[in-house]
């Protein structure tokens, strides 16, 4: 627990310095929403909540990818990544450390993007914001806990930021629609019970993504 | 006889169809220290990063407390300790918030007095506070030191620890490595060629043509220090 504890500190303590991921994913999940609101902008057109909900989800993935790997890349500064392995902290713990530090920086893009959303689309602030932050978080724990896995994967092959989102976007599509549909219900204002299949499906995702990259961690870190 | 604590038994390594090391032994027990000399592409690093479990070995083992070094317990990696031309420091973290990442990692006891006590130690007291982007190569290689040494290891593995360093850097390495032997650490350094340390006796070698060949019939420290005075 206190590796786990010593490296997400340092790594927002490092993000508060130089602000590197933070500012690179509002300042992406600004420019998507932003295209996306122009290409659906024909007047009194598409510019309703599940639009809006298929807009921030799209943000939130490309947003996402970038979150992940910086925080594994600025690991292999200076072979600090060589040093992680080498030192007693399991590497379970590592993955948790890793997929925490990449979940907060997504979440403080998400919660940009949202507000952001809310003004390009002509929401409202109310009360339908709330049950969409429980959906946009489990979206967000899933996405870290895959794409954590998978750069550290990426990262140990020639290219491999190409290979990132080749790998993550198809393996999180099943996700990525439960995501969707779960928040454009709740931003439509529709009962609990229509997205409640979806929070299912959500929740099962993220439990397998977790689960696969704690027990994977270990095997694609290892040696060079 | 001590146990050994670094040992390598008949490691090959290829780079694509290149052997780089072949059939390569070592044995360094307690309180021993070894160098392995080798010019430029030797394979000194290589063979540092194989004994470290970094590497997979094409053929043989390394193993360190006895174990095989890749698949080290984190109990044995807590014991462990590497210097190698990278630093494993993070540029944008100060000195002291360095070393204190480290020891919380390691969970050295007495980081309050053992933090100013290594900063001190290696020269770097009055930049503790300095972010290590702004460091010297030679700065830089003093915090490395202090960063391997804080967890006061058993073994050591050092890749050139004295590239970078002036006359002061390198009498400081020295220092430390006499009181890692005097608490019988085992340690295994690299160099470009052999370096003589007073008080200190190594098992000198030399890496030819991907063979670790010993030099001089093993322990030279008194050689060495005689081939240092002529």
């Amino acid at each position: 627990m206190a590796g786990f504890v010593a490296i997400l500190r340092k790594d927002l303590r490092l993000e508060l310095r130089s602000g590197e991921s933070t500012i690179a994913l509002i300042a992406l999940s600004l420019l998507i929403l932003v295209v996306l609101v122009f290409a659906l902008d024909p007047v009194g057109g598409v510019r309703d909540a599940a639009t809006a909900a298929g807009a921030l989800w799209v943000a939130m993935i490309f947003a996402g990818m970038i979150g992940s790997t910086r925080a594994l890349l600025a690991e292999r500064d200076n072979g600090c990544l060589r040093a992680l392995i080498l030192s007693p902290l399991d590497r379970g713990a590592l993955y948790l450390a890793k997929l925490a530090a990449a979940f907060i920086f997504m979440a403080i893009a998400e919660a940009a993007a949202i507000v952001l959303m809310v003004l390009f689309f002509n929401l409202d602030f109310d009360s339908r914001l709330l049950r969409l932050l429980p959906i946009i978080g489990l979206g967000a724990l899933g996405f870290s806990a895959l794409s954590t896995l998978l750069a550290a994967i990426s990262g140990r092959i020639r290219a491999g930021d190409l290979l990132l989102p080749l790998l993550a976007v198809p393996m999180f599509v099943p996700a990525l629609i439960a995501g969707v549909k779960a928040s454009g219900a709740a931003l439509t204002g529709a009962s609990f019970g229509a997205s409640a299949q979806w929070l299912k499906i959500l929740i099962a995702f993220d439990v397998i993504f977790l689960a696969t990259g704690y027990l994977l961690f270990e095997h694609v870190i290892g040696e060079d | 006889m001590d146990a050994l604590l670094i040992e390598a038994r008949g490691l090959n390594i290829n780079f694509g169809a290149i052997p780089v090391l072949r059939g390569v032994n070592l044995a360094v027990p307690a309180a021993t220290a070894a160098m392995i000399v080798g010019r430029n592409g030797a394979g000194k690093s290589t063979l540092v990063r194989l004994l470290a479990g970094l590497s997979a070995p094409t053929a043989g083992e390394a193993m360190l407390f006895g174990a095989p070094s890749r698949t080290l317990e984190s109990a044995a990696r807590r014991r462990l300790a590497i210097v190698t031309h990278q630093s494993f420091l993070y540029p944008n973290l100060t000195a002291r918030e360095n070393l204190e990442f480290y020891a919380e990692l390691y969970s050295v006891a007495d980081v309050r007095t053992e933090i100013p006590r290594w900063l001190d130690r290696v020269g770097l007291a009055s930049a503790a506070d300095a972010r290590v982007r702004t460091f010297s190569r030679g700065m830089e290689q003093r915090l490395t030191l202090a960063r391997a040494l804080l967890t006061r290891p058993d073994v050591l593995l050092m890749d050139e620890p004295f590239a970078a360093l002036d006359a002061d850097g390198v009498a400081l390495v020295a220092d430390l490595l006499r009181e890692a032997i005097a608490r019988r650490c085992a340690i295994v350094l690299t160099a470009h060629q052999p370096i003589a340390i007073d008080g200190l006796e190594f098992d000198l070698y030399e890496i030819v043509r991907g063979r670790l060949l010993p030099l001089r019939g093993g322990a030279i420290g008194a050689s060495l220090r005689a081939q240092s005075a002529e």
